[in-house]
């Protein structure tokens, strides 16, 4: 299980509410492998890449609404992240049948969220603290 | 969260700039590895994350506690780290058994004896506890070492291309049984190689640092390998095969067939790398594929590497690595075509 500890905070509510909702996706969806809920999976691994795409698209918008000169970086960053959400897609469909699907897939959860999503942005909380 | 998270992390020596924003988060239980060449960078962050370098910029927190950012320096015995270094680093004057009860001088003795010998039993090493370590082999050493690295029960565990030391077979014997120890264990291990098998084998996600001190791409082994995002990554797993070319109506051509470049501005120059594994070969008449001369073959053991070049006299040579038995005396009319798994397309930069 992972959480939204003070060293991974952005001090920013609307991107931490973000990160913290993401992370409670997550959480469920390891309960639900967890507990051998497989089939759930699926559809709740849907839920969590749409808001992901979503929360990229707010977050862009506000980068840009506060002229953080590495826009286009981490928005390219946003984008290379997509074939790992496709990934994820492809994991939850196998699950039921495949146990190594079942592990990769909360490897790559735990690691798109921690290290992907929320580590990447970490890079832009000075500029943040400071707009 | 337990385990590591390092960001923002830059580095120089003197105008030599060595880490660049590098960041890496390591929950317990899994190992992550930094992949790169000789001289990116790698060592010095572990050295920063161990507390041995002063950081200049940049944060490294170990269980939730800031251990270093600007105006906090925890000191190295304090951060609750095991190091286990490329030479072991054993002392040569204590047995196998004082090793390993050296960093645990905080408990009463008895109690660092039995801590010991259960990390001992766990590493295979009970039945050497009274030798010093020039009577061990190589192997042996470094299982000693890992001992001694986890005994104090550390929080975070940093790899130091702990098996470079050992000849082929033992290095993949003993990094199949660390990994085995590790997973028991449940400590975060950062491990820093230079070799992609190496970081193939044992990680759950590998961070690519290039030259430049940045992370070039982070992801699980199957991903670095089959879709690197950056030349750089493609070209780390060995020799490439270069075809250059123009993207038009989202492919190349190359003497060897087109290749899909999908989200690739028309007209773009681009080069075509392509693994030797994913050029295939075919020597029967009606085979499709580029007609290719044979020049050498060089058996491997496991496979063969096959050097061609174009039958249509084409400059430049062509490897490819097959997987089978190949016997160029009996191999006539060899024709090749690209397998789409093994080929990447990646922009031309200025000066290529």
């Amino acid at each position: 299980m992972v959480e939204l500890t003070s060293s991974f905070k952005l001090e920013f509510e609307a991107l931490d509410q973000d990160h913290r909702k993401m992370i409670d996706q997550v959480n469920a969806i390891i309960t639900e492998i967890d507990t051998g809920n497989t089939e759930v999976c699926k559809t709740q691994v849907a839920d969590f890449v749409i808001f992901s795409k979503q929360h990229f698209a707010r977050e862009e918008q506000l980068l840009v609404s506060i002229n953080y000169p590495d826009v286009d970086k981490h928005r390219k960053h946003h984008r290379d992240l997509y074939d790992k959400l496709d990934h994820m897609l492809e994991f939850a469909r196998m699950a039921p049948e495949n146990d190594i699907a079942c592990e990769s897939l909360k490897k790559e959860l735990v690691y798109f969220i921690m290290d992907d999503v929320i580590t990447a942005d970490l890079e832009f909380k000075d500029f943040l603290t400071n707009a | 969260m337990k385990g590591l998270l390092i960001h923002g992390v830059c580095h120089a020596f003197g105008d030599n700039k060595v880490l660049d924003k590098v960041a890496v988060v390591v929950p317990a239980g899994e190992l992550v590895c930094l992949l790169g060449p000789s001289g990116c960078g790698k060592s010095t962050l572990l050295r920063i994350a161990a507390g041995l370098e002063v950081l200049q910029e940049g944060s490294v927190v170990i269980d939730e506690v800031t251990v270093a950012s600007n105006t906090v320096h925890v000191e190295p015995q304090d951060r609750r780290i095991g190091f286990m270094f490329q030479d072991y680093a054993l002392f040569p004057h204590l047995t196998v058994l004082d090793n390993v009860t050296f960093g645990m001088k905080y408990l009463p003795p008895e109690k660092a004896k039995a801590r010991a010998m259960d990390m001992l039993a766990q590493v295979g090493m009970t039945d050497q506890i009274s030798k010093p370590p020039h009577m061990l082999s190589g192997g042996q050493q470094q299982r000693v070492a890992l001992a001694r690295a986890l005994a104090p029960e550390p929080k975070l565990l940093l790899l130091d291309e702990p098996f470079s030391g050992l000849d082929t077979n033992m290095r993949a014997r003993i990094r199949e049984e660390t990994l085995g120890v590790l997973k028991e264990c449940g400590v975060a291990t950062l491990m820093v190689t230079h070799d992609p098998e190496e970081a193939m084998f044992m990680a759950d996600r590998i961070k690519i640092l290039g030259r430049d001190g940045k992370i070039l791409q982070a992801a699980r082994p199957h991903e670095i390998y089959y879709h690197p995002k950056h030349e750089f990554v493609a070209k780390l797993f060995g020799l490439m095969n270069r075809f250059d070319g123009v993207v038009d109506n989202a492919r190349v051509e190359t003497p060897l067939g087109s290749v899909a470049a999908p989200d690739m501005a028309e007209g773009l120059k681009v080069q075509v790398l392509i693994r030797p594994e994913g050029i295939v070969l075919a020597s029967s008449e009606n085979a499709n594929g580029t007609p290719l001369e044979l020049l050498s073959t060089h058996l491997l053991g496991h496979d063969n590497v096959v050097r061609l070049r174009l039958a249509s006299g084409q400059k430049g040579e062509i490897y490819v690595r097959v997987h089978h038995a190949f016997e160029p005396e009996l191999a006539m009319g060899i024709k090749a075509k690209i397998d789409p798994d093994y080929a990447f397309v990646f922009p031309v930069e200025a000066g290529q």
